[in-house]
Parts: C-alpha cells; structure tokens; sequence
C-alpha cells in the first residue's frame, strides 16, 4: 500500500491521512471546501482572539483528542461559569444560582432516571443489537412516558441542547446510543467534570490547521469536491472537476449525507443515510461586545429559553477577554425555521431576544452566524441524526470497508459519536485498517 | 431508617460506596441533574416531594431524612 486518498479534512481525515503519513504512506487529502477543520471552524472576534463557530467543548474523557492537543502543541482552558443563570420559561424570567431551571426537580429526576436506564440498555459496541425501541421517536416516548408538563416541556430544550435534534427526529435508540457513547447522561450533560469541560486556547480549527500543516502543502487539495470513485482489482481512482488521483486505497471522511452524495462505481453501493436519517438542527449565533458585559450584573451568561431562536446562550468570551461574546444555540426545530431567515432578520431576533434575556444589553458591536443547517459541506451540525430504523439498517456496515473504500468521520465511532473525540478515533481506525490491508491485498 | 435509605440513594445515584449520615452530595461528585434524581427516587420511596431548593439547603442524608420526616 503506497498511495491513499482521504477524502475530507476534517478532524477523521486529517487524523487517518497524519497516521498513513507517518506510516509511509503517501497520502492525498482532497477537500471539497476553502479550508481545513470540517465542523470545526475558527471566527476572530477581535485581533488575536478567536471563538468556535462549530465544536469547542472536550472533557477528560476525550483521551484519544487530548492526545491530539499534546502533540501540536496546543493547550486547553477551562470552561468558566461564574454568576447566575438566566432561564425564560414560558413568561417569567428567572435569575438563580446554578444550571438547574426553575421546574419540578421530581419530575425532571423522572425524565433523567428514565434516559438512564434507556443509555443503560445500549450495546455499546453494536447499538443495533440493543434493548431498546428502534422504530419509536423520541418524541413518540415522551408522549407515552412523560406525565408531568414540567418533563413534557423540557424534553426538547434537553435534547436539543444535546445532541442538536428534534425529538421528532430521533429514534428512541439513537438518543439512547447518543447518551451511552458520549459518556452518559451526566457525562454528556456537565460542564466542570464532564464533555464541556474545556475548551482548545484559540479555537478548536487549529487543530486541524496545524494536522494539514504538519502534513505539508503538497498534501491537502482545498476546493477540490470528489463526486466519483471507481475501483478495479488493482487500484482505485478518485474524481473531482479538476481531476483525477489513481491509488491503492480510500478513506471516506465526510459526514454521511455526503459519503452518500459521492458515486461509488464497480461496487454494490451500501447507503450511509436514509430517509430518516436527519442533518443535525444547529445554528450557533455569537453576540459579540466588548467585553462580558453580563459579569457586572453577576450573570453567568448562561440561559435557558423556551422560546426561540436562542434556546440557550453561554458566555463564549476568548481567554484574555478581549472581547465579551455571548454564543447562542439555535437547535432542533427552531434551527432550520431560523437558518432559513435573511442574515437581517437573523440579527435582528437575536439581538433582541438577548436584550430581553438580559436587560440592559446594548447593540452587540459584532454580529456572526456560524450556519451549518445550510453548509453545503457539512449538512447539519453537531452530527447526523439516526431517525427509526436507522440503526437496524446502517449501523451493521458503518466501518465495514467497500473493497477498498474505508469509512472514517465522527458518525462511523460507536465512541463518543459526533464529537471531535469521535471522529479522532474514527480516523485512528480507518488508518489501521488500510494499513492492516496492505500486504497481500486480500482482495 | 430513613436516613439510611436517603443515604443509599445517594449511593445509588453516585455510583459510591460509605455515604455517611453527614455526607454532603456534592462534595461526593452530585451535581443538579443527579439531585433530580435523588429527589425523584425520594418521591417514590417516601411520597414526599422536593424542591431542587430545599435539597441544595440540605445536601447531607441526615439533613434531607429530617426533612422528608417533617413533610410526612
């Protein structure tokens, strides 16, 4: 095995390409956009001092992306939530100390005992294996299981601050799984001590900026979208409008939804997605001030809103505070009413339902939208949604290699599945497997 | 009696052995979402209902089976 094509360059491509890389391996990284980082992406909001758009958070848990940082040299902060949390609810506003919303703690121990047990009953290797319901929506089970109005009511601002979905979206085993592999629902759910722990000091896209330029300039094709690959007993060649790379083998790291777009010919195509099978519901909005402007009235920044489009704001300001940013999620439904807004109309129900969160706040100086539900390159963020069935018909081949095709990206990791550690360890897998592969081919 | 079962509800929900009497939950690793828990399961154990509140005055199995006494 001397030559290999890594199709993507996000985080799974540039990881399995370094790992070829430093194998021997000759490697081409084709890259369908302007840039390098896949859903992680770098938006300077001062001179110097840079926030994420796409993925921020890592917890300890996150060993094979800690790993990752140690080696390009790249340092971690913690994430900071000092002050008090905002939580409009229906009508009132709500100041108090905590993460915890003003809502029946009972019933929300039963909405949380009851995901639980269903992360509980997820095979982790083989989700599609599981004890758990693959043909309901999580929507669906909420409607069965969850009695009290205060559970009813913040289902969806939970999983849609999880895991970026609409219950309607979702199988009842998909969210299980999501729960299970990312660590748990307290895990997944916890700032200090679990996955937000901290962020990357400077942004999350220097990874990969720093992987793709460890790699060298001759490596990495940017605007260079694949539409074809085609294999025969020898090689395999792989098609963009600019041309064509002939080579041993290939490694898929592009979001499903994308792995599907792309034509695979001399070979039964397997899809990666389905009807089903969502684009993640995300839009991250970043209000940009000179500095954190909240801290004067001991808020934290952090705020919880039934109403949209600002289901949730977090204080999002760079180390050093050169700037005050307050980032806002749009998730599930809200996002793709809202990412299909004018950029004015975006601006404008931002800027004033953070004015309502927290009164007093002026004109942000600043206004940036980091839209994945419409980023050609992405489709949706933070990752693919498995709806009912999903999981019975694609999960059995999400690494199984097509010949000499391999799949990589933050959806083929049964661990930590759509988050930066997934797709790391996806990369480290498809590396071996090509490597495994070499000699004799065994096809 | 109560005290032993609040205490081994903590233990359930932390996933830790030795919860004392006077063990205060989040010095054990608790956090909010995991104090839903522990009220959800006093719920059905003792049909006393908590605010998130009246638990964070009273994080310890001691304090929260005196409470829940106070309450049946």
């Amino acid at each position: 095995m001397s030559r290999v094509v890594v199709v993507g360059a996000g985080l799974a491509g540039l990881t399995a390409a370094t790992d070829l890389s430093r194998a021997g391996v000759e490697v081409t990284v084709l890259e369908a956009r302007d840039r390098v980082g896949g859903r992680t992406h770098g938006i300077e909001v001062a001179p110097g001092a840079w926030i994420d758009g796409g993925a921020a958070y890592l917890g300890n848990r996150h060993t094979e992306l800690a790993k990752t940082i140690a080696d390009l040299g790249l340092k971690t902060v913690r994430t900071t939530m000092v002050g008090h949390s905002r939580f409009v609810l229906g009508r009132d506003r709500v100041t108090r100390e905590g993460r915890f919303p003003p809502l029946s703690a009972v019933a929300l121990g039963d909405l949380f005992d009851h995901l639980d047990d269903l992360a509980h009953r997820v095979h982790r290797d083989a989700p599609w294996r599981s004890d758990v319901a693959d043909d309901e929506t999580a929507a669906e089970w909420a409607q069965r299981i969850l009695k009290h109005p205060d559970a009813r009511a913040f289902f969806p601002l939970f999983l849609g601050e999880m895991m970026a979905t609409d219950p309607a979206d979702v199988s009842v085993l998909h969210m299980a799984f999501y729960l299970s592999s990312g660590g748990g629902l307290r895990y997944l759910n916890a700032f200090e001590g679990g996955a937000q722990d901290s962020r990357i000091d400077g942004g999350a896209h220097q990874l990969c900026q720093r992987l793709a330029d460890r790699l060298g300039p001759d490596v990495v094709h940017l605007n260079t979208a694949v539409h074809t690959i085609e294999q025969t007993p020898r090689s395999a060649a792989v098609y963009s409008a600019t041309g064509m790379h002939t080579c041993d083998a290939v490694v898929v790291a592009v979001p499903p939804a994308l792995a599907d777009e792309i034509l695979l010919r001399n070979i039964a195509p397997a899809r990666r997605t389905t009807a089903r099978t969502a684009p993640g519901r995300a839009v991250k909005v970043h209000l940009i001030y000179p500095e954190p402007l909240w801290r004067e009235q001991g808020l934290s920044g952090w705020s919880v809103n039934s109403n949209g489009p600002l289901m949730s704001t977090v204080d999002d300001s760079p180390a050093g505070a050169r700037a005050g940013v307050l980032t806002g999620f749009v998730t599930g439904r809200e996002a793709t009413r809202y990412a299909a807004l004018s950029p004015a109309e975006q601006r404008c129900e931002a800027v004033t339902q953070a004015a309502e969160v927290f009164p007093g706040l002026p004109e942000p100086t600043g206004f940036r939208v980091s839209n994945w539900v419409r980023e050609r390159y992405s489709r949706g963020c933070y990752a693919a949604l498995f709806g009912p069935g999903d999981w019975k018909l694609l999960g059995p081949h999400l690494t199984a290699p097509h010949g000499r095709v391999h799949w990589a990206g933050a959806e083929t990791s049964t661990e930590y599945f759509g988050l930066m550690e997934g797709a790391i360890r996806s990369g480290h897998r498809a590396a071996a497997e090509v490597l495994a592969h070499r000699q004799p081919l065994p096809w | 009696m109560t005290v032993k079962g609040v205490s081994e509800i903590f233990g359930r929900v932390l996933q830790v052995g030795d919860v004392e009497a006077e063990s205060d939950f989040f010095t054990l690793g608790g956090d909010s979402l995991l104090a839903t828990r522990v009220l959800s399961a006093v719920a059905r154990d003792y049909g006393v209902e908590l605010s998130f509140d009246e638990f964070a005055i009273a994080p310890t199995p001691a304090a929260l089976a005196e409470r829940i006494a106070s309450l049946r």
